[in-house]
């Protein structure tokens, strides 16, 4: 008999309290056990988590209005600006911004590498930004604004200066663009100086490969086509809950797969959206890179209830069978030349070969934090405090990756 | 016995063969876990010494006699445990694995005897969990 099971059956066990639930890592162990028919039976829902720098997030904020109101034209929130081209006191603050760097007078001699960041410093990039900001706000702290605007009849301030914390806005939720990225790279330097990237410094010779993806534990590479999760589905987002919102930009799901469907580079993305009034200071949380920008990291949880025995054999995937492109930072270039592809049981076992050379490997996921997104789900499920919802429509299977130049069309890994 | 001591070295010392001198007239073996020399410079030394505790004893007080400063107290790496999100980018610009991750929880594990206190760390940790305590 095959194994059939609907949302609204696993919604009902679930407020029951009745419904089975395991941690992803907990699924490959079952499956290892008793194989994909038995597991499946005994699972209803399966939960999967990530934590690790995502870039392309921010926060919509409503302020509310000042008597007399303003038309917000520029925004600072703690002196990183924000966006206000929207509705009067409508901002957006993205996690990257910051506030202005100031360039150096020297900035067209050319001097070699280290020396030239010695002397020039990109340590002029200030060291905190919007990720920074949206985490202190989502921490209950109290957040410097500065706005300015034109008069208007219908708004004549011109200027505002306060204070705000998430108790005194009215809307504030995230809005993240590019969030799950389904796969990525890893980080390498062949060249002679280090470099500062955002996979962190890369040191030359191949002196250390990053890698920021959790691989196995990744919630995307869990479904590869995206056959559970769409539009509409709820997550946990930063503590909070969230839903899928939207493909994700550079959204790229065409990318080339393996037979178990995984992609061998960057593929699949998801935007999400979630109240980040109900959001914890664990799981949001400002990042810096040295020498390249300010960041934020972020917890995402994904459940994938088990409505077949496919979603369990998508979910079985081992690190061994998911492989990354190993990419050359040295070539400052759109397409990286590439030193081929490795599998995510090296880059976890902490060491690689790349051309006859051993290379330590990091990850800049937190793999450890991941499985704990996915554990707190899990607990929220089991408890009855998290139902599943049903997809509206599918996340687009048919998407390129369009370059920005003539000649080039997809990422090349050769 | 060992004993760890960081030496600062003022400019008139610095031309001194100072692991020489240790082993040929206190047997002590040097090992030197840092070191920042230039020529006419303050010099500064991180080395871990080896040799009986008398010795060692005697060593120290013909290095003070000889203006070299000698410090008992190490610099170390602090790990703040509230902020580090164990994301293990340290780990990989570790050069002795003193920063490793547990290989079935990935948590961060800092093995204190292994740190060469190079701080390279430092700047590495995106979240700044990683600090000197001087």
């Amino acid at each position: 008999m095959t194994l059939e099971r609907t949302i609204a059956e696993i919604n009902e066990k679930i407020q029951q309290q009745k419904a089975v639930v395991w941690t992803v890592g907990e699924l490959k162990a079952r499956v290892a056990d008793v194989g994909i028919t038995q597991a499946a039976q005994e699972v209803d829902v399966i939960t999967t988590g990530s934590f690790e720098p995502v870039e392309s997030t921010g926060a919509m904020i409503n302020l509310g209005h000042t008597d007399p109101p303003i038309k917000v034209r520029q925004c600072w929130l703690d002196g990183v600006p924000a966006y206000a081209g929207l509705g009067a006191v409508d901002i957006y603050l993205g996690a990257t911004a910051t506030a202005q760097v100031e360039h150096s007078k020297h900035s067209e001699t050319h001097l070699p590498g280290d020396l030239e960041r010695e002397i020039r410093g990109n340590s002029s990039i200030p060291d905190r930004g919007g990720g920074h900001v949206i985490a202190d706000l989502i921490a209950g702290q109290g957040i410097r604004l500065q706005a300015t605007g034109y008069a208007t009849d219908c708004y004549p301030r011109t200027s505002l200066e306060a204070t705000i914390s998430r108790d005194t806005i009215n809307q504030f939720y995230l809005f993240n663009p590019r969030t799950l990225y389904q796969n990525f790279i890893v980080g390498v330097n062949g060249g002679e100086q280090l470099l500062y990237t955002y996979l962190g410094p890369l040191q030359p010779r191949l002196g250390n490969a990053v890698y920021s993806n959790a691989g196995a534990f990744s919630p995307l590479l869990n479904d590869p086509d995206l056959e559970v999760v769409g539009i509409g589905t709820k997550v946990f987002l930063g503590g909070g809950i969230g839903y899928m919102s939207w493909e994700g930009t550079q959204h790229f799901p065409r990318q080339k797969r393996l037979k178990n469907r995984t992609p061998i580079g960057p593929a699949a993305t998801v935007a999400l959206i979630g109240d980040a009034k109900q959001m914890s200071p664990d799981w949001v949380r400002g990042c810096y890179f040295k020498n390249y920008g300010p960041s934020m990291m972020l917890g995402i949880g994904v459940p994938f209830p088990v409505l077949n025995e496919r979603v369990v054999a998508n979910c079985a995937i081992a690190d061994q069978d998911i492989v990354a492109p190993v990419m050359d930072f040295s070539i400052p270039r759109r397409v990286r030349p590439t030193f081929g592809l490795v599998t995510y049981a090296q880059l976890k076992s902490g060491q690689i070969e790349i051309e006859g050379k051993k290379v330590r490997t990091a990850p800049l996921a937190s793999l450890y934090r991941s499985a704990q997104v996915a554990q707190t789900l899990k607990n929220w499920i089991k408890a009855g405090q998290f139902t599943l919802t049903e997809p509206v429509a599918p996340i687009p299977g048919d998407r390129d990756f369009l370059a920005q130049d003539r000649w080039g069309s997809k990422i090349d890994l050769g | 016995m060992k004993k760890r001591v960081t030496l600062t070295f003022p400019k008139r010392t610095i031309q001194m063969p100072i692991a020489y001198r240790l082993a040929k007239d206190f047997n002590v073996a040097t090992n030197i876990i840092r070191a920042q020399v230039a020529p006419n410079q303050v010099g500064k030394l991180v080395v871990e010494l080896l040799g009986d505790i008398d010795e060692l004893d005697a060593a120290l007080d013909w290095m003070r006699s000889q203006d070299i400063n000698v410090s008992l107290a190490s610099q170390e790496i602090t790990i703040n445990e509230d902020t580090c999100v164990d994301c293990g980018l340290c780990t990989g610009v570790c050069p002795t694995q003193a920063l490793t991750l547990d290989p079935k929880t990935f948590q961060l594990q800092f093995t204190r005897s292994r740190c060469v206190v190079c701080e390279q760390c430092i700047p590495t940790c995106p979240v700044q969990a990683i600090s000197t305590n001087f």
